[in-house]
């Protein structure tokens, strides 16, 4: 397939409309997408990836341009994937965070595609995995993942990166009490912006609730330590810490084997969804031939049958199809 | 009065809705303001006024009714024409020519290169120089544009924010080398950054060093130029951007608010410096809506300046500047406008301004002609001269309805005011975005009433003209301006004394850390021939350069279509485009050069998001090469090019080279919107651009030609 290597080459166009296909809602485009993506695991590159979650106005657009800054100073090529939370009812949505992100997306070593979240509510998007799949066989070191999805912490840090970042703003210490589990548990790292000007008293605070907040897992020899840092991206600072924290983690998870047992996970989880999306897709377009459904409710309605044994019939019905 | 009136009243009430067949309670109109203006006003109404006091008079306080006692029966305002083009050489020539006939003040029109503070050989500025403004690059060139204009006499005005520091230096330079003292010069300086960051976009810096700079300048102006006025707060740029009146009454008034806060943290008396703060308001086509407004502004500036303590009477009276509306201008049918800047005109007469721009007639064409510049200032010789307007002091003072309207936007405008002051003042709300957003949105709505037609605007969606007349345009050569600059920058460089130069920038440099006065070091430097960017340079060092991060409304376009057939035509359109295509179409709108006029972008890209569009938004100032690395990336269908300051013809050309190199089997259609001469259009044809939408577009008829567009270059690549 010539689309692979052109991607494998780098060229910037075709690792575009690679992305463009493998976030495609068209029936026809999803097989392609398969194949392709296929191919390109078969060329692995040797990206990190690394999320970046947070709630909307945090700063994860304006961190990314000055962490990203820093690096491709350092000659790294840098893949940026920014899941834009702006959709609206009409579907239509504005595409802004590239405005914060001038420097970093001027730079030739640099890929910045902009997705919209479409219903996804602000979490990861269909394509995310395929596309930082293709940004890696394209050669980029990092590929960094933007998405509001707080919530999402789990299914992002299980299905998407090898680090999960929570990147908070000053004050939000308070809300920990009330945050279950999630968060703190998947997070790798977090991430106080704003560390500057009238906001760094209250950062140092938020942090401090972080980090106790924290000390509460216990420390295990498998896994890296999760680590508190304090950044502020506007005034860029903060960076150093935060790189060298990403290169220790993923030195100890290497070498614990931790890093490539997540990979392994992340695999398995991928292919049960897709399993799962093939059966159910399906099982859907047996259930609109089959019929069966409103024959039953119509037998349950007449009182001709009870409802939990029409839902037996139906079901066993459809499995022998 | 009421009871005395109610009989009468009753009678005309009655009479009224037997003529209208309307209720009187649903018979008043809205403005954009959220003001209902009623069928008729009454004695009733003027009874319990809030801030207007109605037996004042002019000249005393509140000053509602004028600065000054006597004003135009002693002398007419002065007519101030804002111009500048290509280089200092033309634009002296043009000024030359105006001042002999008729025209009283010089009003200096700043390229945006220099207004970005950026020397003319910047690769950064390749499309802007001498385009929409005149260049400025050192002080040789502010010595050509005074040349033959005694600087001890003309009192000159100039529109300069960002690089305020290094062209008010060659000002005071340019003064000097004509051996006028700097205590003699008059005239204004801009120097409003707060409205750079709400609307005009020409900033260097962040907020809070820009506003260090100019409480600088009012400092050191109230200490050694006593004729001068140190600051222009302006609130024209706000309503041209899209501000209905109380917004931009509001935002202005707090505005300066913050600017006299900044200089009393300097530790001077607020008397020292008060009476040389002057204003700038914008006048547009809603008549006694505009009257009102700069009443009410003097009457809340007196508040506001004797709340702070002032004590001198001159540091409480309000005197401004003012223009007519730029954006009520017409490409369409464009002598009508002639027709809308005299009344615009009037109004800003009647409401006592102290001096007067007013448009040309090609306004959303280019820069003013020679003969359209000549009709324009005619415009205002033929009211002093020939109306009488000039004999009698505010003649509409008295009136129910301006009383009553006066007091209406004092009201909402000081609600604004106390909204802002409880946030912490306005460099704070600037920061947070919050008016930028608002201005926005009001923007959009009055986009949104125009493309429904609710709002008639004669010659674009009601009583077009069948045949549209062919008008000449002024053409400037920016290739040609820019290499006279760079030709004048070399040998400068070539002459001046190097050592001079960096030892002053160096000095420059120290004053912004230990944070002292910049002004004193910025002449210095200037007069060592330093150059504008140099100096810009300097202190970006220390402070680095802005760049804004843009929120967008959303919704706002939308909502005003509910129901409409076009509308939910294109989106079914995107609908279907989307089920086609897998993805829905897919826009890139940006903003290419130094030109910050942002409005129409922003406007199409809400609309176009409301529509369905995916819309993504380019930031301000980039290169051709970025924009064609942004959309190559996200695999856009479309760019959209938003260009208004003139610079197309280079930079839509350089992008559509860029989008080849990185891609040559590119498929991007690309459009141009904005101010763009018919004359030009079959170059940007010939550039494979695909469509073009002047001003006035409608913007749902745009985004189905896009879709179409876009569908079409589908198919045939299919
Ligand atoms: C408003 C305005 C301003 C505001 C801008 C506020 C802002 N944030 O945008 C203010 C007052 C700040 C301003 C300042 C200046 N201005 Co001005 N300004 C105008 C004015 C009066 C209206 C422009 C406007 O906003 N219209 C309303 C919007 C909605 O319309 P629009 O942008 O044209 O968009 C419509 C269409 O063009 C089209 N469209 C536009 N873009 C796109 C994109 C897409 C994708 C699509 C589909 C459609 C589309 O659809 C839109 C809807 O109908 C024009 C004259 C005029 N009447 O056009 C001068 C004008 C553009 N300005 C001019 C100049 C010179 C300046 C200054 C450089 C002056 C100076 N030397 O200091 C400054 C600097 C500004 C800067 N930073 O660049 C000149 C440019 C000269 C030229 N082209 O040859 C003009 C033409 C006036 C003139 N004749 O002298 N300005
Ligand atoms: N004071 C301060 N403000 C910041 C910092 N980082 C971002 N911001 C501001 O926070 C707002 C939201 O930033 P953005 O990057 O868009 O946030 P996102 O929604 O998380 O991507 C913007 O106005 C930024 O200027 C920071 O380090 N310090
Ligand atoms: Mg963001």
């Amino acid at each position: 397939m010539q689309l692979v290597e052109k991607i494998v080459k780098g060229e910037r166009a075709a690792i575009a409309k690679a992305i463009t296909l493998v976030e495609s809602s068209k029936e026809n485009d999803k097989k392609e997408s398969r194949k392709l993506i296929s191919e390109l695991l078969n060329k692995p590159g040797k990206s990190i990836r690394i999320g970046f979650s947070g709630p909307p106005g945090v700063g994860k657009s304006t961190f990314i341009e000055s962490f990203g800054r820093y690096l491709v100073e350092k000659n790294y090529k840098l893949g940026i994937l920014a899941i834009d939370p702006s959709s609206q009812i009409t579907g239509g949505s504005i595409l802004g965070d590239k405005t914060r992100m001038i420097e970093i997306s001027k730079n030739p070593n640099t890929f910045i595609r902009s997705t919209p979240s479409r219903g996804s509510l602000g979490g990861i998007s269909l394509g995310t995995r395929e596309a930082s799949i293709i940004l890696d066989a394209a050669g980029y070191d990092f590929i960094f993942i933007e998405t509001v999805g707080v919530g999402q912490s789990e299914t992002m840090a299980t299905n998407l990166v090898d680090i999960f970042s929570l990147i908070v703003g000053p004050g939000s210490g308070d809300e920990l009490q009330g945050i279950k589990k999630g968060i703190t548990e998947y997070a790798d790292i977090f991430i106080v912006n704003k560390n500057d000007g009238d906001l760094k008293s209250e950062a140092s605070k938020t942090a401090s609730d972080y980090k106790s907040a924290i000390s509460y897992y216990k420390k295990s020899s498998d896994v890296a330590d999760k680590e508190v840092l304090l950044v502020s991206a506007i005034e860029q600072t903060g960076m150093e810490k935060v790189i060298e924290t990403i290169q220790n983690i993923v030195l100890q998870n290497k070498k614990n084997k931790n890093f490539d047992e997540r990979r392994a996970k992340q695999f398995t989880y991928w292919i049960e969804e897709e399993v799962r999306e093939i059966i159910q897709f399906s099982i859907q377009n047996k259930i609109k031939e089959d019929g069966s459904i409103s024959k039953f409710s119509q037998k349950v309605m007449d009182g001709e049958i009870q409802m939990f044994d029409a839902i037996e019939a139906i079901t066993q019905n459809l499995q022998n199809k | 009065m009421k009871t005395k009136n109610s009989e009468k009243y009753t009678k005309w009430q009655k009479s009224f809705e037997r003529e209208t067949k309307i209720d009187l309670s649903e018979a008043s109109s809205d403005t954009d303001e959220g003001i209902k203006i009623k069928p008729v006003y009454t004695k009733a109404d003027i009874e319990n006024l809030s801030f207007v006091d109605n037996d004042s008079l002019p000249g005393q306080l509140p000053y509602t009714r004028g600065p000054k006692a006597s004003m135009y029966t002693n002398r007419p305002w002065t007519i101030r024409q804002y111009a500048g083009f290509s280089t200092a050489e033309e634009s002296n020539e043009f000024y030359k020519k105006n001042l002999k006939s008729g025209q009283k003040g010089l009003s200096v029109a700043f390229d945006l290169p220099t207004h970005r503070g950026y020397d003319s050989d910047d690769d950064l500025v390749m499309g802007d120089v001498g385009k929409a403004g005149v260049a400025i690059d050192t002080v040789e060139d502010m010595k050509i544009l005074f040349n033959d204009i005694p600087l001890d006499q003309m009192s000159v005005s100039m529109t300069m924010n960002g690089a305020v520091l290094p062209v008010l230096s060659s000002f005071v330079v340019a003064g000097e080398e004509q051996n006028v003292n700097k205590n003699l010069l008059s005239g204004t300086i801009q120097n409003d950054i707060l409205k750079e960051f709400m609307v005009r976009n020409t900033y260097i810096y962040p907020p809070d060093p820009s506003m260090k700079i100019v409480a600088d300048i009012i400092e050191f102006t109230s200490k050694e130029m006593p004729k001068f006025n140190s600051i222009s707060i302006s609130g024209y740029h706000m309503q041209e951007a899209g501000a209905d009146n109380v917004l931009e009454l509001a935002y202005t008034l707090a505005d300066g608010m913050e600017y006299v806060r900044a200089a009393l943290s300097k530790g001077l008396d607020i008397d020292d410096f008060a009476p040389r703060l002057s204003f700038f308001f914008a006048i547009g086509t809603d008549f006694f809506m505009e009257i009102a407004k700069l009443r009410a502004a003097r009457t809340l500036w007196y508040k506001i300046m004797k709340d702070f303590g002032a004590k001198n009477e001159k540091s409480m009276i309000l005197r401004t500047h003012c223009q007519t509306s730029g954006v009520s201008l017409t490409e369409k049918d464009p002598y009508n406008n002639i027709i809308r800047t005299s009344y615009e005109a009037l109004s800003a007469i009647l409401g006592g301004t102290q001096s007067l721009h007013t448009n040309s007639f090609d306004e959303a064409i280019a820069l003013p002609t020679d003969e359209s510049a000549r009709i324009a200032r005619n415009t205002q010789l033929i009211l002093q001269n020939e109306t009488g307007v000039t004999n009698t002091v505010d003649p509409l003072a008295g009136s129910y309805f301006i009383e009553s309207l006066t007091d209406e936007l004092s009201k909402k405008a000081w609600e604004i005011i106390e909204e802002i002051e409880s946030l912490g003042g306005m460099t704070k709300a600037v920061k947070a975005g919050v008016p930028k957003l608002k201005i926005e949105e009001s923007a959009t709505k009055k986009q949104a009433k125009v493309d429904s037609g609710s709002r008639v605007v004669v010659g674009v969606n009601k009583f077009k003209n069948p045949k549209e007349p062919k008008v000449d345009v002024r053409v400037i050569d920016n290739n040609k301006v820019r290499d006279d600059q760079i030709k004048k920058i070399n040998d400068i460089k070539a002459s001046r004394n190097q050592k001079a130069v960096d030892e002053s920038l160096a000095k420059l440099v120290a004053a912004a850390k230990e944070d002292s006065n910049l002004l004193a070091c910025s002449i210095d430097a200037i007069k060592n021939r330093a150059t504008v960017g140099e100096v810009s340079k300097a202190l970006e060092q220390v402070y680095g350069r802005h760049f804004a991060t843009s929120l967008s409304v959303s919704g706002v376009y939308g909502k005003h279509f509910e129901g409409d057939e076009d509308y939910m035509n294109v989106a079914k359109k995107v609908n279907i485009f989307e089920e086609e295509n897998g993805r829905r179409p897919r826009v890139l709108i940006v903003k290419m050069g130094q030109d910050g006029h942002d409005r129409g972008a922003k406007i199409v890209a809400t609309s176009f998001a409301d529509m369905g569009f995916d819309v993504d938004m380019g930031p301000l100032f980039q290169s051709p090469k970025d924009v064609a690395k942004d959309a190559i990336e996200n695999d856009v269908h479309a760019i959209g090019v938003s260009t208004l300051a003139a610079g197309h013809k280079t930079l839509v050309p350089e992008l559509m080279k860029s989008l080849k190199k990185i891609d040559p089997n590119s498929k991007i259609v690309v459009f141009v919107g904005g101010v763009i001469p018919e004359q030009d259009y079959d170059f940007l044809y010939e550039n494979n651009i695909s469509a073009i939408f002047g001003p006035g577009s409608n913007i749902i008829e745009s985004a189905e030609t896009v879709i179409d567009l876009i569908s079409d270059k589908i198919h045939k690549n299919n």
